[in-house]
């Protein structure tokens, strides 16, 4: 069995014109929109954040599935690790906002006379927020690294000890990811509005990270197999990933109702604002994130069948990844832009730059190594799985 | 199905499917032992003393608990929302890790759903007395009445009825549904022409037949996909009657995820707490291993941690909100007249867990046992501490006030832990406690050596 | 009258095999009792795939607007009342209530439409073929309703598929 893949030129010059596309919609923003320099940290920020939580998120399902022992997921395991190698980008990215706080973070500003503001300045300060960003990003690519590391040490060896230290290195990650992923999404995020604060609100960006990871996870998949490589992922495999997109969509609407219900239904000012805001300033946006991440994937995917026809669920992941898109563009652009945002040339420019750059990476990574790990002792559960 | 051969083994003793059902069936057919009518006569009284307070509350009123102007809720809601959590793990065993297929499930999955029903009879108990007029409870339900008034359906409380009828009714139709094949296995056993006359209108005519089973399968199926999201809303509605106020404290948008992972993690130290006695005293070690012990502190530290995180991300926010009253509230729990009932909390549920981190403990019986415990204990005071040092200190000083429970309020609390192991001893004497059906499917993957069968 | 061939097995590896080779040939299987369910059994007998998620889901919409379309009708038209401040059509507020009543409509039609199609409940008069088929035995069971060359094809094919007990037997 040929497990080696190798980018092809088509596939090159593919990656390559998105990002092109990407550039000349940037120029033309900057022909016709007249961008203020908010316009574009606001892109960058939403970009890097949408691809890093795409990044990331092939760590923690390599994390999560090893610590549960499981099975099925591991002849697949080599998509999520390829994800996983984005993360130096993404921090490397994520350090350019030291360009742009004054654009993107209204609390760097020092001449506010905010009593609020200035009462969470011991946790909101410009040092102390790169300290972290460094914290994080030190774990992740840390662990990530060891993780994949030890990953391709067991294909060279049958030695039972590096399932065991994976498992470690494993539940080390969980660790710190469950405490990182709440407090990355209040840094980056939830203060740009400064006065706004929600508990719920990390574990909700939580696990928009992960629908939008699982929808990546299964585009890679169709992509790959569309090419005639992975023939040893079959419809077990795909119904269960189907399961994940349309259970976690399910529980994405949970966590954003449950935010909103008790939000509205307390109806303090302070807290009210955010979703005024965005309900006032941009309705059409507001509803069309709810039908592309619940109601959509919620119809599309209740089906058995539908969640084994590949091409169907490739669809539907396409559909929630650009839901997620939207989701975190309506969580950063009120707060920087203000009501009159738009989506325009800019903005779909620079994601498209940046997928193309992204898809180069993942897809540089996946060829480098088999696509088909060795010598896991869970491997023959995998290509003997059936429901 | 091939497992993988690191994987222990799920079923101990090279058992053969029938020696699985003599097994299982054993403590409803011998005489119960010692212990047995030990503790029935325990739980019993204990029942007994609770059905007495009871009917004193419904006699005197509410005036004999402790509650005041200030803090009108108190030791009912938080046993209301202990139990409720206790019979999170039931369905989360039988649903989610039946849709995660976790083969480990079907030797604990009977116990934890019978425990489930009589966690949630006993939460409901709470709500029915504290309306003081038990008899017109049925003023909860929308209908056509004389004032031509509906229930509010803008309420969180009805909220509540809704959310925990609907989850009692569901979860009795997944147990039973379960136990069909399995009421059918006894009563091809039993001798006894009583018996098995109840047996068999019980088992609903079971036959086996192969076109039963592949509806059964497809109904147990569905029924966890709608039971799996039924397990959050319930908790997430019962936490929508604190989290939807503007009391500092209550309201916080994080209440209902955290409300659920702290009902898991309680729930799966009350089967931990059952389950370690229930397998030494029927003779189960062989079905209920140290491997499922383990599965399960793994998902106690899990949820455990979550509960820890929510902790702290509430404590940081209360903060980062720069709202002196939530400020104040949080600081109040950690310091106030209440210190040493969040100290506890802390202790039992966030620092105890962390110490399954370890192999051996996590393997460790006695261990386990006490652990359980004590996240018992520290999550009966989470909910004490998250409704009585909220309400005690009012946004008007001149309320502020203590809450103290009376002899009433402990004796119904004890009451219903009588009613709780009461159900669950009749439970082990009148049905099998493990799904033997289930368990037979797993054996020959994950029992301990391929199974040999007995020739005719 | 109504003559049928029953036969036991005690593994289900030799039950598969057996109603394998009895579909190939054509031989009519009435039923297969089983002490559990057998994995791949139903489609080695090519039963249809079950009914029971459609009706769970019709079920479950009927439930849906159900709740939802009557706590409308109460809030909004029969008895309109300012509470707490929320709308009249407070969609937030009815979610929760609509969720429930969903999942019970839902879970009570699957079950007795299993039931119902199952012919089990209360007092149903099922013939119990063995008592030994909720314990360890797989029985197998084929219409005989032709010829005795039948009987004698069927039997050769299941002895030496390590059956037992291979019996012709009458219905009452």
């Amino acid at each position: 069995m040929n497990t080696n893949y190798i980018i092809s030129k088509k596939t090159k010059r593919v990656f390559l014109s998105i990002s092109v596309i990407g550039i000349l919609l940037i120029a033309l923003g900057f022909l016709f929109q007249n961008p203020e320099s908010k316009n574009i940290w606001m892109s960058v920020l939403l970009n890097n954040l949408y691809f890093l939580f795409l990044s990331l998120f092939g760590v923690l399902f390599i994390a999560l599935h090893k610590i549960a022992h499981s099975g099925w997921h591991v002849s697949l395991k080599r998509i999520p690790e390829a994800l996983s190698t984005f993360l130096p980008y993404a921090a490397v990215l994520m350090f350019l906002l030291i360009f742009g706080m004054h654009d993107l973070y209204h609390w760097t500003h020092h001449d506010l006379h905010d009593p609020i503001i200035e009462g969470k300045s011991a946790y909101l300060n410009v040092p102390f927020f790169f300290i972290r960003m460094a914290v994080y990003f030190a774990g992740w690519i840390g662990l990530s690294y060891l993780l994949r590391k030890n990953s391709m040490s067991q294909d060279l060896s049958d030695d039972y000890k590096y399932h065991k230290q994976g498992k470690v290195l494993a539940a080390l990650f969980m660790a710190f990811f469950a405490v990182s992923s709440s407090t990355m999404s209040w840094d980056w995020i939830m203060s740009v509005d400064p006065h706004w604060f929600s508990t719920l609100f990390g574990w909700y960006v939580f696990i928009g990270l992960f629908v939008s990871g699982i929808a990546a996870f299964i585009l890679i998949i169709a992509f790959l197999k569309s090419q005639g490589h992975l023939e040893f992922v079959n419809k077990e495999h795909l119904h269960d990933l189907g399961k994940y997109l349309f259970g976690f969509s399910i529980f994405w609407m949970y966590l954003w109702f449950f935010q909103y219900m008790l939000i509205w239904y307390s109806h303090i000012p302070e807290e009210t604002i955010y979703f005024a805001q965005r309900l006032n300033g941009f309705p059409v946006l507001f509803f069309t994130i709810l039908v592309l991440n619940f109601l959509f994937p919620f119809l599309a995917l209740m089906t058995r069948n539908a969640k084994r026809n590949i091409k169907w669920l490739a669809m539907v992941a396409s559909v929630v990844l650009i839901g997620q898109w939207l989701n975190i563009y309506l969580m950063l652009s009120p707060g920087i832009l203000g009501e009159t945002a738009q989506i325009g040339f800019i903005e779909i420019g620079a994601a498209c730059l940046y997928l193309g750059g992204f898809l180069w990476v993942i897809f540089n990574a996946l060829s480098k190594k088999p696509l088909l790990c060795k010598n896991d002792p869970f491997l023959e559960e995998s290509f003997h799985y059936e429901t | 199905m091939y497992v993988s051969p690191i994987r222990e083994p799920l079923i101990k003793g090279n058992k053969t499917y029938s020696q699985i059902t003599k097994d299982i069936a054993a403590p409803i057919e011998g005489k119960p032992g010692k212990a047995w009518y030990m503790g029935i006569s325990l739980s019993l009284s204990a029942m007994f003393l609770g059905l007495a307070m009871m009917g004193w509350t419904i006699w005197e009123g509410i005036g004999t608990w402790g509650l005041n102007r200030t803090i009108g809720w108190g030791w009912g809601i938080t046993n209301f929302v202990w139990w409720v959590g206790i019979g999170h793990a039931g369905t989360f065993i039988s649903a989610i890790l039946l849709l995660f297929r976790q083969k480990w499930r079907t030797s604990i999955n009977r116990s934890a759903e019978a425990m489930t029903i009589f966690a949630v009879l006993c939460a409901g108990l709470f709500p029915l007395i504290h309306m003081g007029r038990p008899l017109l409870a049925f003023f909860v339900f929308p209908y056509p009445n004389t004032r031509d008034l509906w229930v509010n359906f803008n309420s969180p409380l009805l909220w509540d009825v809704f959310a925990i009828s609907t989850y009692l009714l569901v979860s009795l139709l997944f147990w039973y549904m379960g136990l069909i094949p399995d009421i059918g296995t006894m009563r091809d056993r039993v001798k006894s022409k009583a018996k098995k006359f109840i047996y068999g209108l019980l088992s609903f005519g079971w036959t086996g037949s192969v076109k039963h089973w592949q509806r059964h399968e497809k109904l147990s199926l569905i029924l966890a996909g709608l039971a799996a999201p039924l397990v959050l809303s319930v908790h997430s509605i019962v936490s929508a009657d604190f989290a939807t106020s503007i009391i500092p404290g209550w309201h916080t948008t994080i209440f209902p995820p955290y409300f659920v992972a702290g009902a898991i993690f309680s729930g799966f130290a009350m089967v931990l707490t059952l389950l370690i006695v229930t397998r030494k005293v029927l003779n189960l070690e062989n079905y209920i291993t140290l491997a499922h012990i383990e599965s399960m502190n793994k998902i106690i530290i899990a949820t455990g941690s979550i509960v820890g995180i929510a902790y702290l991300t509430e404590l940081f926010i209360s903060w980062y909100s720069g709202v002196e009253y939530e400020q104040y509230a949080f600081l109040n729990r950690a310091a106030g007249p209440y210190w040493w009932a969040y100290a506890i909390m802390m202790t039992c549920n966030v620092i105890s867990p962390q110490l399954l981190w370890f192999r051996k403990l996590r393997r460790n019986l006695v261990f386990t046992f006490i652990l359980s415990i004590f996240i018992n204990i520290g999550m009966w005071f989470e909910r004490f501490v998250i409704i009585v040092t909220s309400l005690h200190r009012d946004y008007l000083p001149s309320s502020w006030s203590m809450y103290k429970p009376t002899l009433v309020e402990v004796g119904i609390f004890v009451g219903t832990l009588g009613l709780f192991f009461t159900c669950f001893l009749l439970f082990i004497r009148a049905f099998p406690v493990i799904a033997i059906a289930e368990v037979k499917t797993v054996v020959k993957s994950s029992g301990e050596k391929e199974i040999k069968n007995e020739t005719l | 009258m109504r003559r049928y061939i029953s036969a036991y097995f005690t593994d289900e590896e030799d039950l598969l095999r057996a109603s394998k080779i009895l579909m190939e040939k054509e031989i009519s299987i009435l039923d297969v009792l089983t002490p559990f369910p057998v994995h791949g059994l139903d489609k080695v007998l090519g039963l249809k795939e079950s009914k029971l998620p459609t009706v769970g889901f019709i079920a479950g919409a009927i439930g849906t607007i159900f709740a939802f379309g009557f706590q409308t009708w109460a809030f909004v038209v029969d008895y309109p009342l300012f509470i707490g401040g929320k709308p009249h059509f407070a969609i937030p507020a009815f979610i929760p209530i609509t969720f429930e009543v969903t999942v019970l409509f839902a879970a009570f039609a699957m079950v007795f439409a299993f039931l119902f199609r199952s012919k089990l409940g209360l007092g149903a008069k099922n013939k119990i073929h063995d008592e030994r088929i909720t314990d360890d035995r797989f029985v197998i069971i084929i219409d005989a309703n032709e010829s005795d060359e039948h009987f004698e094809n069927v039997k050769n094919i299941l002895e030496h598929e390590d059956a037992h007990d291979i019996q012709l037997k009458e219905n009452q």
